[in-house]
């Protein structure tokens, strides 16, 4: 994929001044070259779409829906179709998904199993809600329970990753009777009114009350001002625990690898430091497994696992049903608790057809070895994306693990100037190389690599 | 044998450690006692309650979270300039002035004179009525202040004051979250609490949306005396802790509960630049450091070469020039203060952002009332007739002086002393 990034895109035509952005081996290897790499072969048609194309589409947008919706692309993709790790517009232009609906789709689009499992369940009883018993729901919680470590064993389910911190943050404020927590700079957690106190990027946050939230020196190997000495920012939450609150807080909550920010990893060492801090401020850790939970960083199932530690309530959502909007919160029994003070109810959390593909999820990810394949996958694709650093200027910084990748483009790399504009136009150029990727981070200047765990080596 | 090495060297080190410390110990207790200097005043003979039936009285009827200073606590029945006497009629060096709020000194003749006057004349009436005495103190207030910090409003209290001026940057600039310093102290109100940045003054309460930047500490702070890199760590909050926008900062030039910290030389300018291009105003608590204690200047923000959009005022009434030196207190404060000890404070703020508060009504029933006016007008007065500020000025260097010089004798004490009054006029 990245190969054709660079070689398609000096010999594409009408690319001219792409070629000022890269170095004289690349040019070089530009002049050598007659190969035109192509997405792998794919034995499958999708079938033929007769629906509106994408500018009826996005006329109907801009009138019925909000003003604040935005795409990718200078032409946005309307994309009709998916299949494993492919996806299909209006035209049936066949493209290599490595975004996975914003590391969302983990067994692949439209997969077999899950499909079936989602079409079964909906024939058989699509919602109920949790006042009647049935299967589903603790057949999946009992599985999912069982991915996790400790004490950890106590499932609530909710229908998005939002919805799942919300639920976090307050079950640690009423465990600790606190209401500080403490959050990462640069951070994504949602987007209601508690957890955007908790996001901290200032481009996600609106003007409204976000009360009680500290946000601690971002642990960024590459921009932050510690590099990578996870210990020293570790120090911050001890300083802002210290003096921002009353000496005891509510929790903290961090993500293992920030998504939104830009698949920021945390500089090693930092988490144990800081759960240590946490701790004795009576405060809760809550590990933010929304994106990097579920195989895809490859080394260990869950994000967390990869700093060795042991959060005290982790939540989850987009990989957990490959797309199907479902959340969890997972806990321990103690904390769980603090629900049964009043009522706590969630109309479709945990409703049958969700679970079911929650289920399924979880057994293809066990029989197609998908978080092996994130890690072989995805390290050799990290290896590839290494080797173009070296040739490319423009590459600040590769990153990440699994298959949850960042390539950082800025135009200086000692000042690290972000490459906003750059890198729309290698977006849209890859593209109509016919691979979608995604885009991230503080300045927007980050690729972010999240495909289905499916991913080739072919792929890549 | 690395090992046994390190851990000899630091048991030896350790020792040494000890032995300096005991060393200083015995030279300042075998040192002869210093006196204080003659004071021709006789306190008037107390005949009230003594400090054991008041501290019963205090343990039974004014809460347990009340504390007093001392293994023994001191009655305090009298005062006179920069003294205090106890119930026995012994003599203290006032090193404190009531946490740094006596300025013209202890029942200074020409405040006392003023408020004893206008007690007679009309002690309450509130600004629903006209009265010169809130018009005339509000003018020579205003008169102090640079550039267009002319509007006043007075209220009762230091607390009072940051809680009035985080309201009018909220409204203001129609954002909200605010900006202060680790270490900070600004009040123990429910909102004011949020701004005051130590664990020990902070209820386990909501306290809104504020953010609490590095603490640009010269001393123990992680980037020592780099103001650049703590006005980062402003922007960096800013960028990704806020919307972008921000309602207003908040800082004591030296913060003071916080023991006397300086802010590294240079920050305030950086940060008060980050936080209006952030669409925030920056708010000076002058609290402790106004009316020319600094001595270098009458504000202690012009030591920074700022002009805030806010300042507050409080404490601070009568000025109280001398100092003690306590081996217990590491700091010392030369003290002002904006009425002498009377129940005061104040904001000083410019048409503009006064103007938002006409939108609806605030009132305070005691704030301007004519005792405590002209109260505060007697202290200015006092203030500029005996030239306090260069009084501050000149004691406080030669004391800062002394103090360094103790530095130099003992190890273990004063390892850091101020140095306001000397190297920054």
């Amino acid at each position: 994929m990245q190969r054709f990034a660079t070689r398609r895109g000096i010999c594409g035509t009408g690319v001219q001044r792409w070629r000022r952005c890269l170095s004289q081996l690349a040019q070089k290897t530009e002049e050598n070259e007659v190969y035109v790499p192509k997405i792998p072969s794919f034995d499958y048609s999708p079938p033929a779409y007769k629906g509106p194309t994408a500018e009826e589409i996005l006329r109907k947008r801009k009138d019925c829906l909000s003003p604040s919706m935005f795409t990718f692309y200078k032409k946005p993709l309307n994309v009709v179709h998916g299949k494993m790790q492919y996806l299909f517009d209006e035209n049936g232009r066949r493209y290599l998904d490595a975004f996975g609906g914003i590391a969302t789709v983990c067994c692949g689009h439209c997969h077999p199993d899950v499909v079936k499992a989602i079409v079964d369940q909906t024939n058989q009883l699509q919602h109920s809600t949790i006042l009647y018993l049935n299967h589903a729901i603790t057949d999946f919680a009992d599985a999912l329970a069982s991915k996790l470590p400790g004490d950890l064993k106590v499932v609530f389910f909710t229908n998005s990753g939002t919805e799942a911190n919300e639920l976090a943050m307050m079950m640690a404020r009423l465990y600790t009777g606190c209401h500080d927590i403490i959050s990462l700079r640069n951070a994504y957690h949602g987007n209601a009114a508690g957890t955007m106190g908790a996001t901290a990027q200032s481009n996600w946050k609106f003007n409204v009350v976000q009360s009680g939230v500290h946000h601690a020196v971002n642990p960024d190997p590459y921009r932050g001002i510690f590099g990578s000495d996870g210990e020293k920012y570790a120090k911050d939450i001890e300083d802002l625990i210290q003096f921002g609150t009353s000496g005891h807080v509510a929790g903290f909550i961090s993500e293992a690898i920030q998504g939104v920010g830009g698949i920021v990893e945390l500089a090693a060492g930092y988490l144990p430091a800081a759960y240590s801090s946490v701790k004795k401020a009576g405060g809760l850790c809550i590990s933010d497994e929304v994106q990097a939970g579920f195989g895809r960083t490859g080394s260990h199932f869950w994000g967390f696992e990869s700093h060795g530690v042991v959060p005290d309530i982790v939540t989850m959502a987009k990989g957990i049903g490959n797309g199907i909007p479902l959340g969890a919160v997972v806990t321990t029994p103690k904390i769980a608790e603090v629900l049964t003070r009043r009522s706590y109810f969630n109309t479709f959390g945990g409703n049958p057809v969700c679970t079911a593909a929650g289920l399924a999820v979880l057994k293809v990810i066990k029989r197609e070895k998908l978080q092996e394949n994130a890690h072989v996958v995805g390290s050799y694709l990290k290896d590839r994306l290494c080797a173009l650093k070296d040739k490319h200027e423009i590459i600040g910084d590769v990153r990440g693990s699994g298959m949850m990748l960042g390539v950082e483009l800025v135009t200086d790399r000692h000042l690290k100037t972000p490459a906003k504009t750059e890198i729309l136009h290698v977006m849209d150029q890859m593209k109509d190389m016919g691979v979608l990727i995604g885009k991230g981070g503080f300045f927007g200047n980050v690729f972010r690599i999240t495909p289905p765990l499916c991913f080739t080596k072919d792929d890549a | 044998m690395a090992t046994q090495r390190n851990l000899l060297s630091r048991s030896l080190q350790a020792a040494k450690s000890r032995y300096r410390y005991h060393q200083s110990l015995r030279r300042i207790s075998s040192a002869a006692a210093p006196e204080l200097p003659p004071f021709g005043y006789e306190p008037k003979p107390y005949s009230g309650p003594l400090a054991d039936q008041v501290l019963e009285k205090r343990k039974k009827y004014l809460g347990p979270s009340l504390f007093h200073y001392y293994q023994k606590p001191l009655n305090i029945v009298e005062g006179k300039m920069q003294y205090l006497f106890d119930e026995s009629g012994k003599r203290y060096l006032d090193g404190f002035a009531g946490i740094v709020t006596v300025s013209c000194g202890h029942c200074h003749p020409d405040v006392l004179g003023a408020i004893v006057e206008q007690s007679k004349l009309l002690q309450h009436a509130t600004t629903i009525y006209l009265h010169h005495a809130i018009a005339d103190f509000a003018e020579e207030l205003a008169s102090k202040m640079p550039g267009n910090l002319k509007v006043v409003y007075f209220v009762n209290s230091g607390t009072e004051a940051n809680e009035l001026a985080m309201l009018m940057a909220r409204l203001y600039s129609g954002n909200l979250g605010m900006l202060a310093l680790r270490n900070a102290y600004h009040g123990g109100s429910a909102s004011t609490i949020g701004l005051t940045a130590l664990n020990t003054w902070k209820y386990p309460i909501p306290q809104g949306e504020i953010h609490h930047v590095v603490n640009p500490n010269p001393y123990r702070g992680v980037f020592g005396s780099d103001a650049n890199q703590y006005a980062e760590d402003v922007k960096d909050h800013i960028d990704h802790g806020t919307s972008g926008q921000v309602a207003g900062f908040i800082a004591e030039t030296i913060q003071g509960v916080g023991g006397a910290v300086e802010l590294a030389p240079g920050y305030l300018k950086l940060v008060y630049d980050i936080v209006r291009k952030a669409g925030g105003v920056c708010i000076a608590d002058e609290v402790q450091t106004g009316f020319g204690r600094t001595g270098s200047h009458y504000w202690g923000f012009e030591t920074q070469g700022v002009t805030p959009d806010i300042v507050t005022m409080a404490k601070m009434s009568d000025e109280f020039d001398a100092i003690t030196v306590s081996f217990l207190s590491l700091t010392t404060y030369i003290y002002q203060g904006i009425g002498n000890g009377l129940p005061l404070g104040a904001v000083v703020t410019t048409p503009a952002i006064a103007s938002v508060m006409a939108q609806k009504i605030q009132f305070n029933t005691f704030g301007g009332n004519p005792v405590c006016s002209a109260g505060g007008l007697a202290v200015l007065k006092v203030l500029d007739k005996e030239q306090r500020q260069k009084h501050c000025a000149d004691v406080g260097s030669h004391l800062i002086q002394r103090l360094r010089d103790l530095q130099q004798r003992h190890d273990y004490f004063l390892v850091d002393a101020l140095d306001y009054s000397m190297s920054k006029l």
